[in-house]
């Protein structure tokens, strides 16, 4: 099954192909996720807060996803953000894909600017919410819940960077970031991998959309990560993470293995790394 | 990346650097004895010839016996590469082992995809429209 849905090129992988309504209850959740978290659109629970102060009430998917940016943002010193969408906007990422940047603006710190109290956001101006860092991978796995409800038990969700296989082993290639063609390892994964890299997202003079939220600069040290762990959740934002802290530092709180390149073209990874780097 | 190089030359100082010498010397005479070094005692300031040292080394955690194997790449009296291997069983150790293994990385070499057998490719998200037409539209502007 192959789509596009928020922002970027999906498919799905199982023995059978799947029953219609289930691809239609499938895209209808990934719909209503995209209706909750989108900064792309002018009907999203995300824009609202970007508007209007209140206090805004989250689905019931939200603690799990705002109580590990929690995590990360004190992991990470704030460089990890859940609030950096004003930090995207300002270097071009904005709703309409202006691509201009006005210059780098760091995102307001967490508790100065938002109250999260296990159901809502609380603000007293407005907000602009990203939750790209880790959001894809959230959504993958609410995807892989509902097949294993449906009875299926080996499938492979990827979602463009972002992959969580059930079953057997799958052999993944490490896409090199500065060379499409070619890969920089392999990693043998159960569970989920997910990638992150400045090559894609970038609209020149250094600019991408990896943002440090305490500069509003995007990285520059690393340019490349890969985290596997057993949720794609965690894969996602501990990929994110890996811009901003030491893999060591991030060990002591996850469980997950992984490999980082820098800007060097050297590359770092896990000693428990099931796989193979080229070197 | 400095303090890793630290991190190994305190590591060195307690193993003997007397021993294999794998890979291949630059130096086409036989390589200068390198200087013994007993643990605690400083890294000696003798001359290193250019090459690759292997060493092994046993020490004791408080979980037990643990073994850390440490490859060090020298090329005019300066570590180039470092490797280190740790082989503990506790999961500690191996914590332990990793973080000083982080942060010294190798240069990586790319190979084609196609040449590789793989099922999937993990790299950024591929961009969607709204994105690709912005991106052309900014080129076209600037040009």
């Amino acid at each position: 099954m192959r789509f596009e849905a928020i922002g970027t090129q999906w498919q799905i992988d199982t023995p059978e192909p799947l029953a219609e309504s289930l691809r239609a209850a499938i895209l209808g959740r990934i719909a209503d996720f995209d209706r909750t978290y989108s900064r792309f659109r002018d009907d999203s629970l995300v824009a609202r807060i970007a508007t209007t102060p209140g206090r805004h009430e989250f689905p019931a998917d939200a603690p799990p996803l705002f109580e590990l940016y929690r995590r990360l943002y004190v992991s990470t010193g704030g460089r990890m953000s859940p609030l950096v969408g004003s930090s995207l906007e300002a270097l071009g990422y904005d709703r309409g894909y202006s691509l201009r940047s006005r210059g780098a603006a760091a995102a307001p710190s967490w508790d100065d600017a938002v109250a999260w109290d296990g159901a809502a956001l609380t603000t007293v101006r407005p907000v602009s919410v990203d939750v790209g860092a880790a959001g894809k991978g959230y959504l993958v796995d609410i995807v892989g819940r509902m097949l294993v409800a449906a009875g299926i038990s080996t499938f492979t969700i990827d979602a463009s960077g972002d992959i969580l296989n059930a079953g057997p082993p799958i052999r993944v290639g490490l896409e090199h970031p500065l060379d499409q063609t070619k890969a920089i390892g392999v990693a043998n994964v159960t569970g989920a991998i997910c990638a992150s890299a400045a090559n894609r997202r970038a609209w020149g003079d250094g600019l991408h959309h990896v943002i440090d939220a305490t500069t509003g600069l995007p990285t520059s040290a690393v340019i490349a990560t890969w985290a596997i762990a057993t949720s794609a959740l965690t894969a996602d934002a501990l990929a994110t993470a890996l811009f901003f802290a030491e893999p060591a530092e991030l060990e002591r709180s996850f469980d997950f293995t992984w490999v980082r390149m820098r800007s060097t073209g050297r590359v770092e990874f896990s000693p428990l790394l099931e796989g193979e780097i080229f070197t | 990346m400095r303090s890793q190089h630290t991190a190994s030359l305190a590591v060195l100082a307690g193993l003997t650097l007397v021993g294999a010498l794998s890979g291949c010397s630059t130096e086409a005479t036989p390589p200068a004895p390198a200087p013994e070094t007993d643990g605690g005692s400083s890294a000696g300031t003798g001359t290193y010839a250019d090459g690759t040292y292997t060493e092994s080394a046993d020490y004791q955690s408080p979980n037990g016996s643990e073994t850390v194997e440490v490859t060090l790449t020298l090329e005019d009296n300066i570590i180039t590469a470092v490797e280190v291997v740790g082989d503990g069983d506790n999961p500690d150790s191996r914590r332990y082992q990793g973080e000083f293994a982080d942060g010294i990385g190798d240069v990586v070499v790319g190979k084609n995809i196609d040449e590789i057998s793989v099922s999937k490719v993990a790299g950024s998200s591929l961009t969607s429209g709204g994105f690709n037409d912005a991106v052309e539209a900014i080129k076209a502007d600037a040009s």
